[in-house]
């Protein structure tokens, strides 16, 4: 392992200089000065560099094709491992690997992703949820992780509704606990055999999951002290204007040099197993 | 034409708690009988200026407002909540200001007939 990552190390070092390097700062500064005294830059044979492709932008973020390809790699090696609980793999923004699989595997992929030796994700990064109502299954549930031995991370979804449980990973990661109460408080999704699922956000006596997409932006309550009472009270809300609407679409294209970017996400054909 | 029309429309789902419709009613029974034996501490502790038996109806209209649910899941969920809410009022992390907000006493009332709709500036 050490000498691999040796190698690429140094093959990196060979590789990166070439489009900064110092003769082709030279030929770039020959090439301007015969522009600047001829008037035209046909005679030069350097070839062009082409604005458009997306390793010579500027502005957009270069991807270490040698990363993806491990990613690559390693993404149609979980699916191989796991072939009964991993539905697609895919990359997104180029270098992200994400693993969507069925909400009943969560505990066995977790595991395999921790404890497996080539992957030792030890680290539990984040849990986030998602929420799109038009589909059946409306919650989506993000884990990331991190492999510290690896330098890697990676992004394992899977999906729920309101109803359905999900298996608690506090067993095997310990840090997962406030996650899912987040979860669980945010979203309304329900992790069972966790070990103390309640509200972590919301005050006692809020109703309903403020990050679903159908609670209303103001809430439903507004709070006041109330002189009388000597204390809080909780009011419905009543907005004096009602919640406006604004058509924000744009009839011209906003980003013109993102027409031709990869798309968001890759999909990584996974091979069929052997029977 | 017939393997169309004999599509399947109960979909297999995972239970949340319960397997049946008994056992589901049996957990709304027992988280009632826990709040009802839990409310004369709660109104004790936490200052509550309802006497217990206020509570009591309160806790009962509470139940009622749900009385005709059928879905076994739903009833669960709504099980598990009302359980999150009683452990956080024995152990006093709800203050008396949050208990008190069941009893709903701020909300203003509705305007029912025409004059008082009037007054109030409402169609």
């Amino acid at each position: 392992m050490a000498s691999q990552l040796f190698r690429l190390a140094v093959r990196n070092t060979t590789q990166l200089p070439k489009i900064f390097s110092g003769k082709q700062l030279l030929q770039n500064c020959i090439r301007t000065s015969t522009t600047a005294v001829h008037g035209t830059s046909e005679k030069c044979d350097i070839p062009e560099i082409k604005p458009t492709s997306p390793e010579q932008r500027v502005t957009v973020r270069k991807y270490d094709a040698e990363l993806r390809e491990r990613l690559t790699d390693f993404g149609r090696y979980v699916a191989e491992c796991l072939p009964r609980y991993v539905q697609r793999v895919q990359l997104t923004c180029g270098d992200e690997l994400e693993i969507l699989i069925a909400p009943e595997g969560i505990l066995p992929v977790i595991m395999f992703l921790k404890c497996h030796h080539n992957a030792q994700y030890t680290n539990i990064t984040d849990i986030a949820g998602m929420d799109v109502p038009s589909r059946m299954y409306r919650f989506e549930i993000i884990y990331n992780l991190l492999s510290v031995r690896y330098n890697s991370r990676i992004r394992v979804k899977t999906y729920t509704d309101e109803l359905t449980p999900v298996d608690s990973i506090c067993e095997i990661f310990k840090g997962a606990n406030w996650y899912e109460r987040e979860a669980w408080d945010m979203y309304g999704i329900f992790f069972s055999n966790h070990p103390d699922l309640r509200r972590i956000l919301t005050d006692y006596g809020f109703e309903g999951h403020p990050q679903r997409r159908d609670f209303p932006l103001s809430g439903y309550v507004e709070v006041r002290f109330d002189d009388e009472r000597k204390r809080v009270v909780a009011e419905p809300v009543e907005l004096s204007q009602e919640f406006r609407k604004f058509d924000l679409s744009n009839p011209w294209e906003q980003f013109p040099n993102f027409r031709d970017a990869p798309p968001a996400a890759e999909e990584i054909p996974i091979p069929e197993p052997k029977k | 034409m017939t393997s169309k029309l004999a599509k399947p429309v109960v979909r297999q789902v995972k239970p949340l708690l319960s397997l049946d419709k008994e056992e589901a009613r049996k957990r709304a029974l027992n988280l009632y009988k826990a709040w009802y034996r839990q409310i004369p501490y709660i109104v004790r502790d936490s200052y509550l200026p309802k006497s217990v038996e206020q509570c009591r109806a309160k806790l009962r209209e509470e139940f009622e407002k749900h009385r005709n649910l059928t879905d076994i899941r739903v009833i669960d969920m709504l099980v598990i909540k009302g359980q999150m809410e009683l452990k956080s009022c024995a152990n006093k992390w709800s203050q008396s200001c949050h208990i008190m907000n069941f009893f709903k006493e701020s909300y203003e009332q509705k305007p029912k007939d025409f004059l008082s709709k009037f007054m109030d500036g409402r169609p």
